[in-house]
């Protein structure tokens, strides 16, 4: 399996839903059947694992209300965790996806465990990566909104130093850019906690049996800020639920273990 | 000028090296008390207080922290409502002043409302009412509140609170963080509109709102206000300009730490020590991810944070400061009663502040040295900066009429033609 070093070209599309109160801007590239692609809580950066999907489907990556760049206050549309969800629903029904493949991660793959178990019928595979959504006291998730910025590399990955963490944790060397860059970071956490504050889990266990989708669970075995234990209780939760499990990978794995993470997603969607 | 005695209930008998290990919120070890060190930490705080409303200052102010090993006070109404009672036995004309039920923190206004209107009751009509909109590491941390909500819950609180001490008869509300099929409490507050203060560290957009809501603002000078105080005050009184309002010196109240001994030399001996016992310990170790979480400061906030966070003043190096430190920073005034009393009327004047808020019990000043420093500036500073206003035509809009205040014009429409007149 191979994965590419090239960007593909990606257009966007604005799509109006909650009756008119709401843009959310969808990025889109590649061709072949839909895949909806939810983002981890930080924001949609679209990095190689998005390119290697958009070389078989057609890629859509919303991005979550607050999120986008230029339109912050998005994020006060929407009060409640079931209504984004619905304002999700209306985006795919929108956009005329008909049964996409949908790929969350982290909080992304909250939103997109929610969405299918609220609506069994949008979806028939689901991968999970490292999603939140569940909690154990035993192996609390880590509350990264409030982990000082120094140490959110080390929550992250597995080898923060590594080319992969490090591309992907780069700034803007530009001072501008830079503060733009890191308030709107800032600012994504916000919004995306808005809806997962103060604990990550607002009840998705009660929901999980209702996904019909065949789901692959991906997680980093040495995630340490949503522990890999909780692969299992995904897998126990969702009846046509299977895990992969990635080596030497943190709570990123298509980040930073992308062969492997995109040889077992390449695998399941076959 | 209106002075009022500020107090916090720090744990006082922390270990020397404790801002190396632990933060002072949140995560603190609670096995570093223990039982007596709990309870002569908080009589001494109560009982300093007391001592300030004996001694003649016009108002004594308490606030509210959770899970805070600098100031265990985790309800103002609390301590208030024990204020009140003993101040109205003994007959104490002094304002209760909690300056801190933080709105953006509760989920029960209603309950925030009757408590107040209780103090008010129990004070015979000397509540001054502060409504903080509440610090990331407790609304959100310590109490669970998302922070993109904490300032919207703030506002949509506050406005039942007024309502609920205002409306005569019982009304639904249906709000977005509570519900209620009737809101009608007993008792209502004894004064017609109890002072309503906000505390803000600088957001003008709080400052805005206290201006056009015709609340006191009070800023605290925590940051050091050698560094910050400019920086705040000019924005809110040109913020007061915009709005239209006249530069009142009393809708502006101001926080200070002061010592004051005999001497110089001898304020610096007797207190330095529990100074930056007081600011290393206590502010100087709240991690500042925590006083500001993603979400609880808006994004063009944190935007100009990181572009100039001159703001903040000291604080970033407060975890290490020194006596010296403080003092050039403005964190503290340290001195004779005449080196005190020259900076405290110098920075009110140079600012137009009308309330000052002295704190004189901080970090591990023991009882004896506390209740000093408290006698000392009822008798050797606050007469020589009362009458700071008083050859002025401006009239106290934010103080209850039993104390001398003047019920303040209803709108900002009719507090400029007021002041027109």
């Amino acid at each position: 399996m191979t994965t590419t070093d090239t960007t593909p070209v990606i257009s966007e599309e604005a799509i109006d839903v909650w009756d008119g109160k709401l843009t959310i801007r969808v990025k889109v590239a590649g061709a072949g059947p839909p895949l909806l692609y939810l983002h981890p809580a930080a924001g949609l950066a679209w990095d190689p694992f998005l390119s290697h999907l958009s070389e078989r489907y057609t890629v859509y990556a919303p991005e979550f209300p607050g999120t986008s760049v230029g339109d912050p206050y998005a994020v006060h549309a929407i009060d409640e965790l079931s209504d984004i969800v619905l304002a999700y629903e209306e985006v795919v029904r929108r956009l005329g996806l008909d049964k996409p493949v949908v790929v969350g991660q982290s909080f992304g793959g909250m939103l997109a465990a929610e969405l299918v178990a609220h609506f069994p019928g949008l979806s028939e595979q689901l991968v999970l990566l490292d999603p939140i959504g569940l909690w154990r006291e035993d192996t609390p998730v880590a509350n990264w909104v409030a982990t000082p910025p120094e140490q959110l590399p080390a929550l992250l990955f597995h080898d923060p130093a590594g080319e992969a963490a490090q591309a992907m944790l780069a700034m803007p060397e530009d001072e501008e850019q830079r503060v733009a860059a890191t308030a709107g970071m800032v600012w994504a956490f916000g919004s995306t906690a808005k809806f997962m504050w103060p604990i990550p889990d607002k009840g998705l266990r009660n929901r999980l049996h209702r996904i019909t989708a065949s789901t692959l669970i991906v997680w980093g075995r040495q995630d340490s800020l949503i522990d890999v234990s909780y692969a299992g209780e995904f897998a126990e939760l969702i009846a046509d639920g299977k895990v992969a499990v990635i080596d030497n990978c943190g709570h990123i794995p298509q980040v930073e273990q992308l062969e492997q993470t995109a040889a077992v997603i390449d695998g399941f969607l076959s | 000028m209106k002075i009022s005695l500020f107090e916090q209930a720090p744990y006082r008998y922390l270990p020397p090296d404790f801002e190396q290990h632990y933060e002072s919120v949140c995560s603190t070890p609670y096995a570093l008390t223990d039982a007596d060190g709990v309870y002569s930490s908080i009589r001494d705080f109560m009982d300093e207080l007391m001592l300030g409303a004996r001694a003649g200052f016009d108002g004594v102010a308490v606030t509210e922290h959770g899970q805070s090993s600098y100031d265990m006070v985790p309800n103002p109404d609390l301590i208030a409502s024990a204020l009140a009672y003993m101040t109205e036995h003994e007959g104490l004309d002094v304002a209760i002043y909690p300056m801190g039920r933080s709105l953006g923190k509760t989920r029960e206004p209603v309950r925030v409302a009757e408590e107040y209107a209780t103090i008010d009751v129990m004070s015979g009509g000397r509540l001054v009412a502060g409504f903080p909109v509440g610090l990331s590491y407790d609304a959100n941390l310590n109490n669970g509140i998302p922070p993109t909500e904490t300032r919207p819950r703030f506002n949509e609180n506050l406005e039942l609170v007024l309502k609920a001490w205002r409306e005569q008869k019982p009304f639904g509300w249906n709000g977005k963080y509570s519900q209620h099929p009737q809101v009608n409490i007993w008792p209502r507050p004894l004064q017609a509109a109890p002072p309503v203060w906000i505390t803000g560290i600088g957001n003008p957009r709080t400052m805005q709102m206290t201006l056009e809501r015709g609340f006191g603002f009070n800023y605290l000078s925590w940051f050091g206000a050698e560094l910050t105080g400019k920086r705040i005050f000019d924005r809110f009184w040109e913020l007061a300009d915009q709005v239209g309002v006249p530069r009142n010196p009393y809708r502006l109240g101001f926080l200070q730490t002061v010592a004051v001994a005999e001497t110089d030399e001898r304020a610096e001996q007797e207190y330095a020590e529990h100074l930056e016992y007081g600011f290393r310990k206590g502010l100087g170790s709240i991690p500042p991810e925590k006083l500001g979480l993603p979400g609880a400061i808006d994004i063009r906030g944190v935007q100009a944070l990181l572009k100039d966070p001159g703001d903040f003043g000291l604080y970033y190096q407060m975890k290490t400061a020194t006596f010296r430190d403080l003092v050039d920073a403005g964190v503290v005034i340290c001195g004779s009663p005449a080196t005190v009393r020259e900076k405290v009327a110098a920075f009110c004047k140079d600012y137009g502040i009308g309330n000052l808020h002295a704190m004189l019990g901080f970090g591990s000043l023991p009882r004896d040295l506390a209740m000093k420093n408290i006698q000392l500036f009822a008798e050797e500073v606050a007469p020589h900066l009362r009458g700071l206003w008083s050859d002025t035509e401006h009239q106290h809009h934010w103080w209850p009429e039993r104390l001398g205040g003047v019920p303040q014009p209803a709108t900002v429409q009719s507090e400029r033609e007021k002041a027109a007149v």
